[in-house]
Parts: structure tokens; C-alpha cells; sequence
């Protein structure tokens, strides 16, 4: 297998606390951190270097998640905490500077996503009070909060936009009209359940498909970036240590079938698709990282195990993953 | 905020962990009777579902019991029943006993629920605990200081832990030690709490404050900490809790001093040690981190005491306590609104009143005002210490590049004084996962670096598993090699040399046959045919004599007739001739006269698609070359079974139609995996190569799905880590939008400079530059019309390019914005622009050569309704679309029948190629009849397809073959304007393609008046030839204008219709110091033209002189870049030094390094001359 996966540069990021995310920009050269120690962090990390752009402080609780927008908006990362709150932050000449706080929520955010860009900036945010709220700018530094209630009983924990597409192919697209994107989004949550939401035409977001096989809490849910195929695709993982990969090939996108990708041990926190949606990065609770990618015949096959000091390949743990199954 | 409610006077117990769905227990409490003062008792088993938004717990299945009970517990020990619900549930009594329950049975409605009762204990038992370790192990603890241990297994016979504490005391708490499985503590209301080991079966330990005021209601072990454990009392003058490590057992650790009166139940949350539970008599319910003593969370309660308080092991936010007011309410510690808790109230409300008017006073009770507006949202504050298990201590995303970024909070035990200073790593790795995949695409690439494409092609064709692969790769390499079609025609089985031998066999025969007779000849005028013949002939009337010959069914001599009675006549007999003719290749000798190739390859069978491709490869024009191969390859994709439809892929490669073969090839191959979208690649990047080399153009059109596949390609590439080739790899002259985005974030992910303090340059940026052009600017046609107005009106600077834009253009309006033509930056779309597939663009690709040769021009027509389109060069688009068209109609032959087989074409074709009339008397089944072509004026004074022949033609892709490329279209470059309308719906309809040439008519732009045409280079040739049989004398060989000039993009008809103007206007004289270019490159012609002996060559360079026109108008108009000027001029000057060679290297030396659009009119042309001399040595 050899070197598939090789450290290539080790950010010390000055937290005081744990970090609990971590993601680059749109191309790849800026990380956003953020921690417990309630600040979240940007850094230059091109050609390996680590240049601190901003620290930026506004939290008053453990900040859980960043989202980077489109670069078409400009620089703009979203960050949501315990605090309840939700904080966009914008670099405007060079500096970063909160540009909008969102505190609709009763309780801890959890997690934002920011929806394809071809929709315009809304940003989606799942809260532990159940509920999810979309954050629609309108202008003039206005942002449009729609909110639904009771998404996920005690807590909702992951978000996630479905990639873009318009229903049918894009060559069938009328030339020159404005694309009738379909805007949707997973969620998951302390009730075990991936709900998949669908804004109406009234622009109201409706529960569109509940998905059901984690035997606990969902932990993160993941829809695979759209390669050009007709088949939908959902990571999700559980407390119950499950990743589950669910598909949808029919046209009506309602037929959703769960395929297990594996059972850890310990509860599963994230997932993660690369850009070209072919492998999943497994984050588990035991501090390890694993890639998953399918094989020809349809199976999830572990090829890596990612060993962050080192960044050396252990094929041997991978082998014995698989075993487990 | 509380989740749901059950309305029990009763103790509780939550499902073990494992267990889901989660249940909650309920029994009767020996405690307190509730109001009725009923003796009846009862087990109860409720589903905590949280998907139901109400308040209400569904009830699963309910025990009536004998018993009340003092304690009850679930443990996950695994009894032998079977049943989604695992377990046993153990209760403790009022009498001593101990009973243990069997859920799944209580759930499943049977009547023996029991599995084992014992009533060994004298009292109550308020204490049991089972042990983590061994669930198998439960203790129990009652007066008297009892406590027991008992094995599941074997419940009769319980054991102690040792003696029995002195003086004899309730047990009121008894729990086994989170870490060390024979660790056991007890406590009961004295105060005390005692250590057992059971490995020794004693007491190790006794703690106590000797404050004889702790009455212990709790006791608890720390969930980590193996030493530690807290002590709750219920003294009311004392209402804390303990928190005592067992290492220094003299005094407690800690004092959580929270509660105004007697603490009744503790619970230490299992999923997060710092989250300790505690419920008293002053109401409250209090979360408490015992380790530091704070208080995190007050959960809004009622005002009754809670006597049991429970966290749930599954769902570690989720508690349950029960009151004294006989409720047992389930709470989330997380906070939230409790909405739900009202409705339900106001649901009872309702319920219990009735219609609302409760006391039938006949006036409904008003709308109520409950405590929505007394209470806003005033939603428990969640924790202030958010719980361990929300904090992600671990996660891996990828990113652009292939990169993946995790972080890790490995957590090192804090060590007593040693503060260890811990540091929050994030690494980011490349991520390589498709080795061969890259290894394969780094050999393309070195492929394409080197050129050496013939043997890159060879190298495939041996590796090649399938026959099919074989066959593409074969054809691939044909584009690379000399005498490409006639390799093609040997790829299909129809070797050249071969017909070529018939050929002079042929020729043989016919020399035999033609020389006049000598001597005298009998004129009759009989009455017989012969005479009446003879009669008309004498009387000049050919048309009798023609019918006359028909009627007597003497073809050949009423051919000959009828080409003395010229053109009209030769026409109406051909078609009376093919009208009686029906043997079996009447259809392809009809086509091959009336050059309808069309025909044949509409109508052929498709079994028959190789010869078909066989004479179209053998007859078709240049410029009608692809078109034709493309309609035959369509027809296979959409007509013929699987096997023929990948064979499509062939026709395409020969068409040189990257994008048909992309659409076909990815019908036939699974493309996501990345090896067979580098099969894909593979020949997608050879093909544009060929394109490129022949037809010195438009091989960097790229289609709607060549673009996709590209940008799929250098997604992937991109996804391994190898940016700089999907950089490479990526078609840079394209304004396919997914493309442009992909270069941009391709060429910043590179590590290009930030912008730093500037704001970023984004291809979506770039749409709100208008460059001074007035007007709105076409932007995302997609974007939500809230965006209207601009970002950050406070800020100085531009708000970003998203908001901008929106502010002028609202979605509904956008798509229509005219774009300024040409205009490189409001082309660069970064949504897919939605793109009807376009079988027009690729005809771009054709071998109609002239296109190859057109200036480059942007065109405006302002009533384009496609301004974005990026297609490029429409006009060489039509080229093959108006031959077809032409065709067609002149040729006015009966409908052909779909269904009609189609003969392999007759080698006879072949006598077109090479001049000579005759069949070859071999395959005397599709042999011509010898008169038939023989006499034919084309044959001989017109020899049309002999001179457009693929073979021969100047523009011949062999002859033109190293026509170096520029590699990179120029930044300013501008695309024409697009095709508005697939061209396959024009064929048949002349209206609808004359209203699309209209605005693509290439029109001189204001900026060259005085060019009439090299914009329409060589519009007429073609038209004549195509109609040989029309009325019009057949254009003499010298003619200039219409001699010689391919791939011309429209005919006459067009031309006439459209009233451009075709007089001649005066130019302006050439510059003097550019004269000598005229001078020297009509001179080296002129020279060529003398020593050259073949007819070809000579038609070459009479072509080429005219088309030097082009260049002189351009010195005219002066528009000529001084570098490609002087470049010019050097080559001059070698040709005065006869040194060709040089002048060559010159020639590639401008082509490269110029601009393509400006010297792609000429250079070719010049590139021809300078070949040709130095070939004739002139």
C-alpha cells in the first residue's frame, strides 16, 4: 500500500484547550481552528508554513465547528459554540472581524454548514434545543433566520447540504433559465436519526426522509460532494460506533438503503469525504482516523489508518479492522 | 428542559446501555401512598421515544405486582430469555425480599415474569447495585447492617462481604467501585460509609466525619478515580455532599455545600465525571461538578421533592426523577424549550374541562393565558460546563489537494503538581491513493510534452485487451501519420495498393476500349430504333434521342448523348437512369454521382457502417469529411445494438470529434473509477492532439462534456495531490465555466500569493469588472434575488463580487443580459451554464480545412441571444452542414428508403482519387458501368473530387500535418459567436439554417472594411462542385475564385440570400516597407508554379497565392504585430537566400510565439509555399 498518507506539515495552533475542529479554505491554504478555549484561529498554511492570520475571540464557550463560505462572498467563516451562539466572521481589509452573531438557539450549537454556493450564503446550524435554523443573508449586513423546531429530539449534532444539482442532467438544462436547484440538507442527531430536510416551494423546509439504523446517538452525517452520477450518497456515524453509507439512486430521491461500513469500537465523531466523494475519512473516538474507500464490487475497504505523528501507514491495523467486521 | 412525564408514584430504572430502544422502569414506591391510599402495585415498562415530540412516555407493558418496592435496578445481565429487550430487572421489597424480573417477558405480556425471588434480608431493601465488572454479581443491602451478594446464577445462596458492621445499621446505599471489581462500599443514614473487599471479606475501610450528621441518602463512586467516591446526606442541618478520596480518608476531599435541605439521591453521570446529580428537600435538582464543587445546572423543577434521580446509561443527557407529587419526569440536560410542556398541560386542561365550558354556564371559558407570556422562553440555561460527551475530541476533513487536516486532544491524566503543559496539534497530510492512476497520467503528460504520440498510440495497441481498444488506439494513430484516411481505409480492411492495382487494370481496359474507331460508319435512318435515333441526332434533338436510347434501354449510349446535349440534359438522364436502374448499388452509385454521401450514410445498414466510413473516408470533401463521419458514428450510438454503438467512438475519431467521442465512450465504459476515466483521457488527449496538429484549430473547442470530463480529470488529479498536472491537463483556452473554476482554485491552491490585504481575485470576481463596457453584466442567473444589495455598506471597499452583483441583476433577468462579446472575463461563468448539448460545435473539429485557416474574428451580432456561449468558431461550424444541405436538395433524389442495405462501396470510387475513370473489373457486382464515370465531365475537364479528393487536397491533414501550435490561446482571445441551434435540425430546413447563419455570417468587422473575402474564403468552389449537374457550365480549372479553396463554411445560396457584398472595394496600398513581403512571396509561388509538374501542386500553390491575401490585407490595414511583421520579413529574406529551411524554422518560431488568432489566416498557407519550394528546389 505504502505511503498513502504522508504529514506534510504540523500546525501548532497555541490553543489552550482541545481543538475540536479544523478545516481549510476553499483552496486549500488557510486553517480555521477552533477549541475549548473559546477563540478560533486562522492560519496561512501554504507550502507548508503556518502564519497566524487571526485569533478571533467573541465565544464565550467551547467553540465546536468552522465553516468556511464560498470564496465568491468573499472571506467569510462561520464558527458555532456552546454559547449558544453562532458568529460569522468576515476579513475586511485584512482584518478579521465578527460580521454577525446569530443567538437564536436555547442551547449549544453544534454544527454549521454552509450551503452550495450557487444558492446564495445560507448557513445551516444544528443546535442541542432539537432544533436547526437557516441563516439566509438578504443584504445590508441582514441575515433571514427560518428555524425548525424539533428537528432532532435533545439535540442536533451534524448538518450537511446536499451538493447542487439540478434534477435531471445538466445538458438537459433549458439554456439560459435559472436553475431549479432543489436545496436540501442531512441532519443528525441524539434521536439516532439522519433527517433529510427539502425547502418547499413556499420556501418552507420540510422533513423529507427520515433515515433510521443507528442504535444511538448520530454523531456526524456527511453528504458526498457530487461527482456527475446519478446516485446520492450520506455518510453517517454514531455514538453507537456504526458508519453507515447510504445511497439513493432513484429519481424520486426518497429510496435511501444504509450499507455498514464498519462497526468500531468506540463511538465514531466525524466523517469527512474528499472533494472527488471516492474516500471517507472516519474520525473515532479512540483518537484514531481512518480512510475508507469502495471497492470494485461494493465493499468498504479501510485503506488506511492515519497515524498523525508519524503520518505513516499501519496496513496491518487496517487488515485487522477489516477482520473485525 | 423536561423531555417527558409519567404520572407514578413509583422507583425507576433505565435499560442498561446496550439496551435500545431505551426503557424506563417503573415500580410502585414502598415510600409513599399516594393519595388514593391504594395498596395496588405495579411494574411498569415505558419507551423513552424522542421522536415523539409529546410529553407522554409510551407505556410497553404493565405488571400487576404484589409487591411495592424500595429499590429497583436493571442489569444488563443476560438471562437466558430471549427478546429485543435483554437484562434483569431487580427489585428490592418491603419484606426482605429480593425479586428479580425478566423484562422481555414483562414486555412481551407474559404472566410468569419472575425468574427468582429471595427473602433472605430482614427489612426493606433500599440498596442493590450490580457490578459492572461481572453483572452477574448484585449487592444488596437492608437493616441490620445486611448486605449480600448474590450470583445470578446461583440466587439461592447469597454471600457477605465480610462481618457485619457493628452496631447493626440500615444499609441505605451500597455500590460496587467503578474501577476495581471487589471493591464495594455501604452507607446507611448513621453516617457512616464502609469499604469492602471482597477478595479479603472485610472492611478495609471506614469513612466518616464523626459529625453525626451526615445521614447517608447516596453514595457513589467517582466513574474514574477508583479512590474517590461522595457521600450524600439527607440531614437537613447538613445538606451536602462528600466528596472523600479514599487515600486520605480522615476528611472529606470536598464539601458541595448546594442545597438548602437534606439531599434525598444522588446520580454520577457514567459519561462525564464531572456531572454529579442531586435532588433534595429543598425542591431542587442540582447538577454539580464534584470536583471543583460548582454548580452547573438547576434544572427547572417543580416544587415537589424528587426522591430518586437516575441518569440515563444509553442517552448520557438524558435524566429521569422522581417526585413525591407521584410524577416521574425525563429531563435533557441540555438545555432547550419546553414547549412541549406546556402544550401538554394545556391538552389536559382542555381534556379534563371539556368543550370549554366545564360548568355548562353555556359561555366558553376565554381563551387561556397561561404562563406562555409569564414565562418567556425562559428555557433552562444549559450546563455551564459543556458535558464530555459533546466535546468532539477528534476529527479529519479533507480539503482541496488531497489533503487531509485532523487534530487530535490526546488526553494525558493530569498529574498531581506536575502540570503538564499539552499541545494542540492540527497536521495536514496528502492523502495518495491512486498510484497507478497518477503513474499513467504522468506518462500522457510526458506523452504530449514529447510528442511522441506515434508511438505512444503503437504502445497502447500492443497492450490493448480488447479488440475494440485495439481498434481505437489503431485509429488514434492514424491522425499521427501520413495519408491519414487512406490508413483509416486499411484499418477498415480496404488496402490502397490493392485498389490501386484494379485501378490500372481498369485503366488498361478502357484505353483498350477507347480509341475511335477508324474508317467509315453507315448512317442509318431506318425505322428501327437505331434509325429514329439516328434521325434525332441528325436533327440536333438529343433529348429524343436520349429518350429514345432509355427506352431501348441503352444507358450507356444515352448517357453519352446526353453529355453532348449538355449539363440539363446529362442530369435528367442520370436521374431517369437511376430511376430504371434498381440493381443492387444502384443507391451507391447514385451517391457517388450526386456525391450525396449523406445518403449512403443515412440510409446505409448499419452492418455495412465500415464501408459506409470506407467511402466516406474515400469521397468525402474535407469539409464535409467530419460532419459525414459524425452522422454515421450518431446514427450507430442511437441505431445500432451495443456492439455497434461503442463503434461509434471510431467514426467520431476519425470525424476528430472530441466531444461525440467523449458522450460515446462514457455510455459505453463505467467512468468513476479514475483508471477508466484515464482510459478515457488517454484517447481524449491524443484525438485533441490530432485535431490540433491537422486542422491547426479549434481543437481547443471543449464541449459541455469534455469539459466536465476534463475538470473530472483534473479534479481527480488534483485529489491525489498532483496539481500542477491537473493544472497541465486542464484545456486553458475554454471559458467552460466548471473549467475556469477549476484553473482558478487549481492555480491558488498552488500557493499563488494572497492577495493579502486586497480582496481576493476570484473567476466570480471577475464578473463584476464591466472593463468601461456599459451595460449589466451577465451574472450567476441562479442567484437568489434577496441578494440585491451590497454587502457591507459601511466598508470602503467593494463588497465582495457576490453581493455586487445582484444588485443590477435579478436571476429572471440575468441569463437574457447581452455579455459583451469577446469579452474574456464576463465569459468566465463560474456555474455550469446551462448548455443544450450542441452537435453543432462538432463540426469544429472537421477537416474542412478553410476553417482551420479563418481569422479569428469576433463577430457581434447584437441579436445573439447566446452571449455566453462559449463555443468557439461557429462558422467553422457550418462548413459541412451547408455541403450536406446543398446536397440534398440539388441532388432532389427520391426519399431514400431507411431500411435499404447498402453495398460496400464499389473500389470503382477510387478512379475519383486518382483521375482515371473506369470499374474495376474485380468486383464486378458494385462495378461501375465503364460509360457511366468514364464520361462524366468531372472525370476529365472538372475534376472535382479528384482535386477536393481527401488525399490530394492542400489542406490534406498529411500535407498540414506539422503545423505547429501555439499551446496557449492568447489572454484576449475571443471567441466568435456561438451556434445558436443544434445543427442536426438544420439539415432539413433551410429557413431555419439561413436564420442561423445570420448572425454568424461573418460579416467584415468595422474594423477591416475592406476585406470582402477572406471572410468568406473560398464560399464558391465548393458550390460549383457540388453541383456539376446543375445548369451551370462547369467552372473552368484556372478560375481563381473558385479554384481551389477548401472547407469553404458557406455556399452561394447563402451568401445570395444574405446580399453580402461581394463587389470589389478598393484597398489601400500595401506600405511600402511590406511590399517586398508581397513581392517576394507571390515571386516564390510564381517560381513554384513553374517547376512544378503535378496538377495538385499546382492547385496548391495557385490556393496558396490567393489565400496570401489575407496577410496583405492585413499589412494593408497595418493590423500586423510588429514582431510577427519583422517576423515576416526575416522569412522573406531567407527565401531571397533560397534557404527554406530557415525560413520554416521562422515560421514556427512566429507560430508559436504568436498570438493564434492573428496569424492563423496566413501562416499555414505561407508555411505550404516554403514546404513547396523547398521540395521543387526553386
Amino acid at each position: 500500500m505504502g505511503n498513502m498518507v504522508s504529514v506534510i506539515n504540523t500546525v501548532d495552533t497555541s490553543h489552550e484547550d482541545m481543538i475540536h475542529d479544523a478545516q481549510m479554505d476553499y483552496y486549500g491554504t488557510r486553517l480555521a481552528t477552533c477549541s475549548s478555549d473559546r477563540s478560533v484561529k486562522i492560519f496561512d498554511v501554504r507550502n507548508g508554513g503556518q502564519i497566524l492570520i487571526a485569533d478571533l475571540r467573541g465565544h464565550e464557550g467551547p467553540v465546536w465547528q468552522v465553516a468556511w463560505a464560498h470564496p465568491m462572498y468573499g472571506n467569510i467563516l462561520a464558527s458555532c459554540s456552546y454559547d449558544r451562539k453562532v458568529i460569522i466572521w468576515k476579513e475586511e481589509n485584512g482584518t478579521w472581524e465578527k460580521t454577525h452573531e446569530h443567538s437564536g438557539h436555547d442551547s449549544s450549537v453544534n454544527s454549521v454548514c454552509w450551503a452550495p454556493h450557487d444558492y446564495g450564503l445560507i448557513l445551516a446550524c444544528g443546535s442541542s434545543d432539537g432544533a436547526i435554523s437557516l441563516l439566509t443573508y438578504t443584504g445590508e449586513g441582514q441575515w433571514e433566520v427560518k428555524k425548525i423546531n424539533n428537528a432532532h429530539a435533545i439535540g442536533c449534532n451534524a448538518v450537511s447540504w446536499a451538493p447542487a444539482v439540478v434534477p435531471g442532467s445538466l445538458i438537459d438544462q433549458p439554456s439560459g433559465q435559472k436553475p431549479s436547484y432543489i436545496k436540501k440538507f442531512a441532519s443528525g442527531g441524539c434521536d439516532n436519526l439522519i433527517r433529510l430536510w427539502k425547502e418547499e416551494e413556499d420556501g418552507q423546509w420540510k422533513e423529507e426522509q427520515k433515515l433510521e439504523a443507528h442504535s444511538d446517538w448520530v454523531r456526524d452525517v456527511a453528504w458526498a460532494p457530487s461527482i456527475g452520477l446519478p446516485t446520492s450518497t450520506i455518510a453517517s456515524c454514531s455514538q453507537d460506533g456504526r458508519v453507515f453509507i447510504w445511497t439513493c439512486d432513484d429519481a424520486s430521491g426518497n429510496t435511501w438503503s444504509p450499507k455498514l461500513l464498519h462497526k468500531f469500537s468506540d463511538v465514531v465523531w466525524h466523517v469527512s469525504w474528499s472533494i472527488t466523494a471516492n474516500i471517507l475519512a472516519v474520525s473515532g473516538g479512540d483518537n484514531k482516523v481512518t480512510l475508507w474507500k469502495e471497492s470494485v464490487d461494493g465493499q468498504w475497504v479501510c485503506i488506511s489508518d492515519v497515524n498523525k505523528g508519524q503520518g505513516s501507514v499501519s496496513a496491518s491495523v487496517a487488515e485487522g479492522q477489516q477482520n473485525e467486521q | 428542559m423536561k423531555l417527558k412525564e409519567v404520572d407514578r408514584t413509583a422507583m425507576q430504572a433505565w435499560s442498561p446501555a446496550q439496551n435500545h430502544p431505551i426503557y424506563l422502569a417503573t415500580g410502585t414506591s414502598a415510600q409513599q401512598l399516594d393519595a388514593t391510599f391504594s395498596t395496588n402495585a405495579s411494574l411498569e415498562i415505558f419507551e423513552l421515544d424522542l421522536s415523539d415530540p409529546s410529553l407522554d412516555m409510551k407505556s410497553c407493558a404493565t405488571f400487576s405486582s404484589s409487591h411495592r418496592y424500595h429499590k429497583l435496578i436493571w442489569g444488563p445481565y443476560k438471562t437466558d430469555s430471549k427478546g429485543e429487550v435483554s437484562g434483569v430487572l431487580i427489585a428490592g421489597g418491603e419484606n426482605g425480599n429480593i425479586i428479580l424480573y425478566d423484562p422481555s417477558k414483562i414486555i412481551a405480556g407474559d404472566k410468569e415474569v419472575v425468574i427468582a425471588q429471595n427473602e433472605k434480608h430482614t427489612g426493606p431493601v433500599r440498596a442493590l447495585d450490580v457490578n459492572i465488572f461481572q453483572t452477574n454479581l448484585v449487592a444488596s443491602g437492608a437493616n441490620e447492617s445486611e448486605i449480600y451478594i448474590w450470583d445470578l446464577n446461583n440466587f439461592a445462596t447469597p454471600m457477605t462481604p465480610g462481618a457485619k458492621t457493628q452496631p447493626p445499621e440500615d444499609i441505605s446505599c451500597i455500590a460496587w467501585n467503578r474501577q476495581v471489581q471487589h471493591i464495594l462500599a455501604s452507607a446507611s443514614p448513621s453516617g457512616r460509609a464502609t469499604v469492602w473487599d471482597l477478595r479479603k471479606n472485610e472492611p478495609i475501610i471506614k469513612v466518616s466525619d464523626h459529625s453525626n450528621r451526615m445521614h447517608c441518602s447516596g453514595l457513589a463512586w467517582h466513574p474514574d478515580i477508583a479512590t474517590q467516591m461522595v457521600l450524600a446526606s439527607e440531614d437537613d442541618r447538613l445538606p451536602v455532599v462528600q466528596m472523600w478520596d479514599l487515600r486520605f480518608a480522615s476528611s472529606p476531599l470536598r464539601v458541595l455545600e448546594n442545597h438548602a435541605r437534606g439531599i434525598l439521591a444522588i446520580a454520577w453521570s457514567m459519561a462525564d465525571p464531572e456531572l454529579l446529580l442531586s435532588c433534595g428537600k429543598d425542591a431542587k435538582i442540582l447538577c454539580s461538578n464534584p470536583n471543583t464543587g460548582e454548580v452547573l445546572y438547576e434544572l427547572p423543577t417543580n416544587t415537589q421533592w424528587c426522591f430518586d434521580i437516575q441518569w440515563c446509561p444509553r442517552n448520557p443527557a438524558v435524566l429521569s426523577a422522581a417526585s413525591f407529587d407521584g410524577r416521574i419526569s425525563v429531563y435533557s440536560i441540555m438545555g432547550g424549550s419546553a414547549d412541549g410542556l406546556r402544550q401538554k398541560q394545556v391538552d389536559k386542561l382542555s381534556s379534563s374541562f371539556g368543550n370549554l365550558d366545564p360548568f355548562g354556564t353555556g359561555q366558553p371559558l376565554p381563551p387561556l393565558q397561561i404562563p406562555q407570556q409569564a414565562t418567556p422562553r425562559s428555557p433552562g440555561l444549559p450546563l455551564k460546563k459543556p458535558p464530555k460527551w459533546i466535546r468532539r475530541p477528534v476529527g479529519a476533513s479533507f480539503s482541496f489537494g488531497g489533503k487531509l487536516v485532523t487534530f487530535e486532544n490526546i488526553r494525558i491524566q493530569p498529574l498531581q503538581g506536575a502540570e503538564q503543559q499539552q499541545q494542540y496539534h492540527v497536521f495536514v497530510s496528502q492523502v495518495v491513493t491512486e498510484k497507478e492512476f497518477l503513474r499513467r497520467s504522468d506518462q500522457l503528460q510526458q506523452v504530449v510534452q514529447s510528442q511522441g504520440f506515434i508511438s505512444y498510440c503503437q504502445k497502447k495497441i500492443d497492450a490493448s485487451q480488447t479488440e475494440f481498444e485495439k481498434n481505437v488506439w489503431s485509429f488514434l494513430k492514424v491522425n499521427f501519420e501520413d495519408n491519414s484516411r487512406g490508413k483509416y481505409l486499411e484499418l477498415l480492411g480496404y488496402r490502397k495498393e490493392d485498389l490501386g492495382k484494379k485501378h490500372i487494370k481498369e485503366e488498361k481496359q478502357e484505353s483498350e476500349f477507347l480509341p475511335p474507331a477508324a474508317g467509315t460508319f453507315n448512317i442509318s435512318i431506318s425505322g428501327d430504333i437505331d434509325g429514329l435515333i439516328t434521325q434525332a441526332l441528325l436533327t440536333g434533338n438529343f433529348e429524343s434521342a436520349v429518350d429514345l436510347c432509355l427506352h431501348d434501354n441503352r444507358m450507356a449510349d444515352a448517357i453519352i448523348l446526353a453529355i453532348a446535349g449538355g449539363q440539363e440534359l446529362l442530369a435528367q438522364t442520370q436521374k431517369k437512369y437511376f430511376a430504371k436502374s434498381q440493381s443492387k448499388i444502384t443507391r451507391l452509385i447514385t451517391a457517388v454521382v450526386m456525391k450525396n454521401w449523406k445518403e449512403i450514410v443515412e440510409s446505409c445498414d448499419l452492418k455495412n457502417w465500415r464501408e459506409a466510413l470506407a467511402a466516406v473516408l474515400t469521397y468525402a470533401k474535407p469539409d464535409e469529411f467530419s460532419a459525414l463521419c459524425d452522422l454515421l458514428g450518431t446514427r450507430l450510438e442511437s441505431e445500432g445494438d451495443s456492439l455497434l454503438q461503442t463503434q461509434a467512438c471510431l467514426c467520431y475519431i476519425c470525424a476528430g470529434n472530441v466531444e461525440k467521442l467523449v458522450a460515446c465512450w462514457t455510455k459505453a465504459q463505467d467512468g468513476s473509477h479514475p483508471l477508466s476515466l484515464q482510459d478515457l483521457i488517454e484517447k481524449v488527449v491524443i484525438l485533441r492532439k490530432a485535431v490540433q496538429l491537422t486542422q491547426a484549430m479549434d481543437a481547443n473547442t471543449v464541449g459541455v462534456l469534455l469539459a466536465e470530463k476534463m475538470s473530472q480529470y483534473a479534479n481527480l488529479l488534483a485529489a491525489q495531490g498532483s496539481i500542477a498536472a491537473a493544472l497541465a491537463f486542464l484545456p486553458d483556452n475554454t471559458n467552460q465555466p466548471n473549467i475556469v473554476q477549476l484553473r482558478e482554485r487549481l492555480c491558488r491552491a498552488q500557493g499563488e500569493p494572497m492577495p493579502g490585504h486586497e480582496s481576493p481575485k476570484t473567476p466570480y470576481e471577475k464578473q463584476q469588472l464591466p472593463k468601461g463596457r456599459p451595460g449589466p453584466v451577465a451574472g450567476h442567473p441562479q442567484m437568489p434575488r434577496v441578494h440585491t444589495q451590497q454587502y457591507y455598506p459601511q466598508g470602503e471597499n467593494p463588497p465582495p463580487p457576490g453581493f455586487l452583483l445582484r444588485e443590477n441583476v435579478t436571476p429572471s433577468t440575468a441569463a437574457q443580459q447581452p455579455t459583451p462579446p469577446g469579452h474574456m472575463h464576463t465569459q468566465g461563468l463560474p456555474y455550469p451554464q446551462p448548455q443544450p448539448y450542441q452537435p453543432a460545435q462538432q463540426y469544429s473539429f472537421g477537416a474542412g480545412g478553410s476553417a482551420a485557416y479563418r481569422p479569428q474574428q469576433p463577430v457581434a451580432p447584437p441579436s445573439s441571444a447566446y452571449p455566453n456561449n462559449p463555443y468557439l468558431s461557429p462558422a467553422s461550424s457550418y462548413p459541412g452542414q451547408s455541403q450536406l444541405y446543398a446536397a440534398q436538395h440539388q441532388a432532389s433524389l427520391p426519399a431514400p428508403s431507411p431500411t435499404a442495405s447498402f453495398p460496400p462501396p464499389p473500389s470503382s470510387g477510387a478512379s475519383f482519387q486518382h483521375g482515371g475513370p473506369g470499374a474495376p473489373p474485380s468486383s464486378s457486382a458494385y462495378a461501375l458501368p465503364p460509360g457511366t464515370t468514364g464520361t462524366l465531365p468531372a472525370g476529365s475537364e472538372l475534376p472535382a473530387s479528384q482535386r477536393t479528393g481527401p488525399q490530394n487536397g492542400w489542406n490534406d491533414p498529411p500535407a498540414l500535418n506539422r503545423v505547429p501550435k501555439k499551446k496557449k490561446m492568447p489572454e484576449n482571445f475571443m471567441p466568435p459567436i456561438p451556434i445558436t441551434a443544434p445543427i442536426m435540425n438544420l439539415l432539413g430546413d433551410p429557413q431555419s439554417q439561413m436564420l442561423q447563419q445570420q448572425p454568424s455570417a461573418p460579416a467584415p468587422p468595422s474594423s477591416q472594411p475592406s476585406l470582402p473575402q477572406p471572410h468568406l474564403p473560398g464560399g464558391q468552389p465548393f458550390h460549383s462542385i457540388q453541383q456539376p449537374l446543375g445548369p451551370a457550365v462547369p467552372p473552368p480549372f484556372s478560375k481563381p475564385n473558385i479554384e481551389g479553396a477548401p472547407g469553404a463554411p458557406i455556399g452561394n445560396t447563402f451568401q445570395h440570400v444574405q446580399s453580402l457584398p461581394t463587389e470589389k472595394i478598393t484597398k489601400k496600398p500595401i506600405p511600402d516597407e511590406h511590399l517586398i513581403l508581397k513581392t517576394t512571396f507571390e515571386d516564390l509561388i510564381q517560381r513554384c508554379l513553374s517547376s512544378a509538374t503535378d496538377p495538385q501542386t499546382k492547385r496548391k500553390l495557385d490556393d496558396a497565392s490567393k489565400r496570401l491575401e489575407v496577410l496583405y490585407d492585413k499589412l494593408r490595414e497595418q493590423t500586423l504585430s510588429p514582431t510577427i511583421a519583422s517576423g515576416l520579413h526575416n522569412i522573406a529574406r531567407s527565401i531571397e537566400t533560397r534557404n527554406y529551411s530557415e525560413g520554416l524554422t521562422i515560421h514556427t518560431h512566429i507560430v508559436s510565439t504568436s498570438n493564434f488568432s492573428e496569424t492563423s489566416a496566413f501562416m499555414p498557407v505561407l508555411k505550404v509555399v516554403l514546404t513547396q519550394a523547398k521540395k521543387l528546389g526553386v
